[in-house]
């Protein structure tokens, strides 16, 4: 596969002119595209690259030299705060978002290059931006979406969002030559847009029409929610994407919508060319907890049961760790990766769960492990290639779950259950990634609740930034405290790793920060 | 201070006789709201008339729930909207109208004190002998053993220098008189700010000669540890210096006042407690101008 990639590559590269320069003509999948074999000094894409195993293939940075790592940069976002993007890096430059903004920083020295402020200045959750073809995609908080020329932050084009909807702060991902971005208002929606052009190629939505079989799922209620608002993952082989949906609404009272309600809680699997759905595996049927699936879903090929498969893995809020096959949704395992998931009174051998009656969400309330805030959330997951292990950050507790009234619909969640023994605390938790099997836990002392993400790289570090500032560096295989910086601000987002000049970066956002570490000067070699 | 009340008190009757027929619809200014004295003879009519129902300091009563007690929240907000459910009552529960038996005048007061329970402390300080409530806070009641007020008593527990702005009269006495009483973090809302703990737990570490340290932990995270230890002195710690680190279950507050101390000296102590704010100190009278 990657044989053949790389001659079609090298003959379009022979017909093409200088490297970087935009094609005249209309974009080819086939060309150059950089996403496809993405240069590990670079990191072009939310999740590190289309599999979202969010490692990198750079190992200047080691288990032994990791303890000398120091701060290179400090870059402050002005008018910013609590970021929760995960900066990208393209030869040499690191683009970091927010609705409305884009700033383009000289990635080695952290000094700004151009700013793109389009009015007004805005704060939230938005997790990054995506880059093709020298242009870079900003959502805005007025239902548009703009492209930026990377180099100058001229903008290129400015459509209105098809259908007049608001973009979520998923990171657009870039796939033969089209954005894809989505959105939860009125409910959960995915669009393509082509990116040299800016035109809208299509919608698709999780709720399904009255004239579709999984309208029925509903109990006769107009089918309403999974919102989708994470960035998914792409195999070019099979030219599917794969996004994850969000909870079904009334979100806490599940009498009014009886059936399995798809297709919220789910994740699907999406020809990007056309928008049609190819298939879709539930995670939660009739969730009543929150329990969306917008947790990275992992793309890894590996041998299960002695034959080579294509992997999808998913460490989902409910507190299952799932297997699928990518190509068709065919469910493999799921086992616990929390000590407490008791929500469910069974999975079965199609990992259809069954939802425990007992555990909906009661006026008195019902205390229900994992609680809603999830065993893990939107904060990135990461996966070794060579020691074949996942790591997530692991939310123990539980929640108690409640209503305000009988009345369909109103409620309350992310609540904290009061009991000591049921607090909630996060861990840093390696899995073997083919069992499930815990291999080594780190817990984040004093950190109870999702925000910060991980990496992986190929020089055996862990990196595991915790909650209130914290930057630490584990060992891959052991668990081992390796490194830490007290970055000095919450932090609720990823790291990624990037290189310049032969030297190699890691990188976190932090409060209004991005900090930038590296090697000490000489002791790093190319 | 006993006889300034009892003289305020009998203002608030003389305004009271001279107050206009009862209005039918409750009018939206309170005409006493921020003011002292009106707190006082407030608080003196909710104990006579309130307490059938309702708890002493606005706690929850045997039939009528808590007015003013930590963590809950309130359909009836603005003082208006207190003093129409007392003139009124509220049509469907147990709460009857008052508008019979107490001046439209009494029910501002009583409306006042009862918001002001639901400030912090301050806005409606506990009665009681004030500076025999200090005694007993630095003697009997050995409160300065680890509590701090004005710059006097110990720096191991919380300083109380402003605890009457920063806790509600019910949360100082649940504070005094519940075992494993806490004031609840965020319940699951996602921290953005860095702080220090709001809990006070009890620590014991042991560094790497085998010592012991005991104290109150001040914050934490994986790889350091700060702490004021049973010592007054604070400790910065390297949690890689340390052999043994060992969360103790039970604070060190006591929560017996209520049997420790007689009623009056529980009072009184409180009257001490729900004053105490951080005063800018006087600015001096001026000098004689040129």
């Amino acid at each position: 596969m990657r044989l053949r990639l790389a001659l079609l590559a090298s003959l379009v590269l022979a017909a093409t002119g200088p490297a970087g320069a935009a094609p005249a003509v209309a974009n080819n999948p086939a060309t150059a595209d950089p996403l496809l074999r993405p240069d590990p000094a670079d990191w072009l894409t939310y999740a590190g690259g289309y599999q979202a195993q969010r490692h990198t293939a750079l190992k200047q940075i080691t288990t032994a030299n990791v303890r000398t790592l120091q701060a290179k940069w400090i870059y402050n976002m002005a008018d910013q705060k609590n970021l929760q993007a995960t900066p990208i890096v393209a030869d040499g430059v690191m683009y970091i978002s927010q609705y409305n903004r884009i700033d383009a920083l000289d990635a080695r020295s952290g000094r700004l290059l151009w700013q793109y402020q389009r009015g007004p200045v805005a704060l939230g959750a938005q997790r990054g931006t995506g880059i093709w073809n020298n242009r870079l995609f900003a959502t805005t908080n007025d239902k548009h979406l703009v492209a930026l020329d990377a180099r100058t932050g001229g903008v290129l084009w400015d459509v209105a969002v098809a259908g007049g909807l608001q973009l979520a702060g998923q990171a657009p991902l870039v796939v033969n030559g089209k954005v894809i971005v989505s959105g939860n208002r009125p409910n959960g929606f995915i669009q393509a847009y082509d990116a040299q052009s800016g035109q809208h190629l299509w919608t698709w939505s999780p709720i399904p029409a009255k004239d579709e079989p999984a309208y029925a799922t509903w109990g006769g209620q107009e089918p309403q929610g999974a919102p989708i608002w994470v960035s998914g993952s792409y195999d070019p082989e099979l030219n599917l994407i794969y996004y994850g949906t969000g909870q079904p609404e009334p979100q806490w009272a599940g009498e009014g919508r009886a059936g399995d309600n798809l297709y919220s809680d789910s994740v699907v699997a999406l020809n990007p060319d056309t928008g049609k759905l190819k298939w879709h595996f539930q995670f939660t049927p009739h969730d009543t907890h929150d329990y969306d699936a917008l947790e990275a879903p992992v793309l890894v090929d590996a041998a299960w049961k002695g034959r080579p498969r294509k992997l999808m893995l998913q460490a989902n809020r409910n507190g299952y760790y799932y297997i699928l096959d990518r190509t068709n949704g065919e469910f493999l395992q799921a086992t616990k990766f929390v000590s407490r998931v008791d929500w469910a009174l069974a999975i079965d051998a199609k990992g259809r769960a069954t939802p425990d009656p007992s555990k909906q969400p009661t006026v008195q309330g019902v205390t229900v492990c994992p609680s809603t805030a999830g065993a893990t959330n939107w904060p990135s997951p990461t996966y070794d290639p060579a020691l074949k292990m996942f790591y997530v950050v692991a939310q123990e507790g539980c929640g108690l779950n409640l209503r305000d009234t009988a009345r369909n619909y109103a409620g309350t969640g992310y609540l904290e259950s009061p009991k000591d023994s049921e607090s909630w605390q996060l861990y840093t938790r390696a899995l073997d990634a083919l069992t499930g099997n815990v291999v080594w836990d780190y817990k984040q002392v004093r950190s109870p609740h999702y925000g910060p993400g991980l990496m992986s790289t190929a020089g055996g570090v862990v990196f595991s930034p915790e909650e209130f500032g914290q930057f630490t560096a584990l060992a891959a295989k052991t668990g081992k405290v390796l490194w830490n910086f007290n970055t000095g601000s919450v932090i609720t987002a990823s790291p990624i790793s990037y290189s310049v000049d032969g030297k190699q970066y890691v990188a976190i956002a932090s409060g209004s920060n991005i900090l930038s570490f590296g090697l000490p000067d000489g002791g790093g070699r190319r | 201070m006993r006889r300034l009340a009892a003289g305020l008190a009998a203002m608030g009757i003389a305004l009271a006789a001279q107050a206009q027929p009862a209005l039918q619809a409750p009018a939206s200014n309170n005409p006493f709201a921020g003011d002292g004295a009106a707190i006082e003879q407030g608080r003196s009519l909710y104990n006579a008339t309130c307490t059938t129902c309702h708890g002493a300091n606005g706690a929850a009563g045997h039939i009528g729930p808590g007015l003013a007690t930590p963590g809950r929240s309130y359909s009836r907000k603005t003082d208006a909207e207190i003093f129409g459910a007392i003139k009124l009552g509220i049509p469907g529960t147990a709460m009857p109208p008052h508008q019979g038996t107490l001046s439209d005048e009494q029910i501002w007061k009583i409306a006042t004190y009862v918001k002001g329970l639901r400030g912090t402390a301050i806005d409606a300080p506990a009665a009681g002998d004030v500076s025999h409530g200090e005694q007993i806070f630095r003697g009997k009641g050995q409160c300065s053993v680890c509590h701090a007020i004005a710059g006097k008593g110990s720096v191991i527990g919380p300083d109380l220098s402003n605890i009457a702005a920063v806790r509600k009269t019910n949360s100082i006495i649940d504070a005094l008189t519940k075992p494993g009483f806490r004031v609840y973090g965020p319940g699951g809302d996602q921290p953005l700010k860095l702080q220090p703990l709001p809990t006070y737990p009890v620590v014991r570490v042991t560094k790497a000669d085998g010592r012991t340290v005991r104290g109150v932990l001040r914050n934490e995270d994986s790889f350091t540890l700060q702490m004021m230890g049973l010592d007054e002195k604070l400790y910065l710690l390297d949690r890689k210096t340390l052999k043994k680190v060992v969360y103790e279950p039970n604070s060190l507050m006591p929560a017996d006042y209520h049997k420790r101390l007689s009623e009056t000296e529980f009072a009184d102590l409180l009257a001490f407690l729900t004053r105490q704010t951080n005063r800018p100190a006087a600015v001096p009278a001026e000098a004689s101008s040129r």
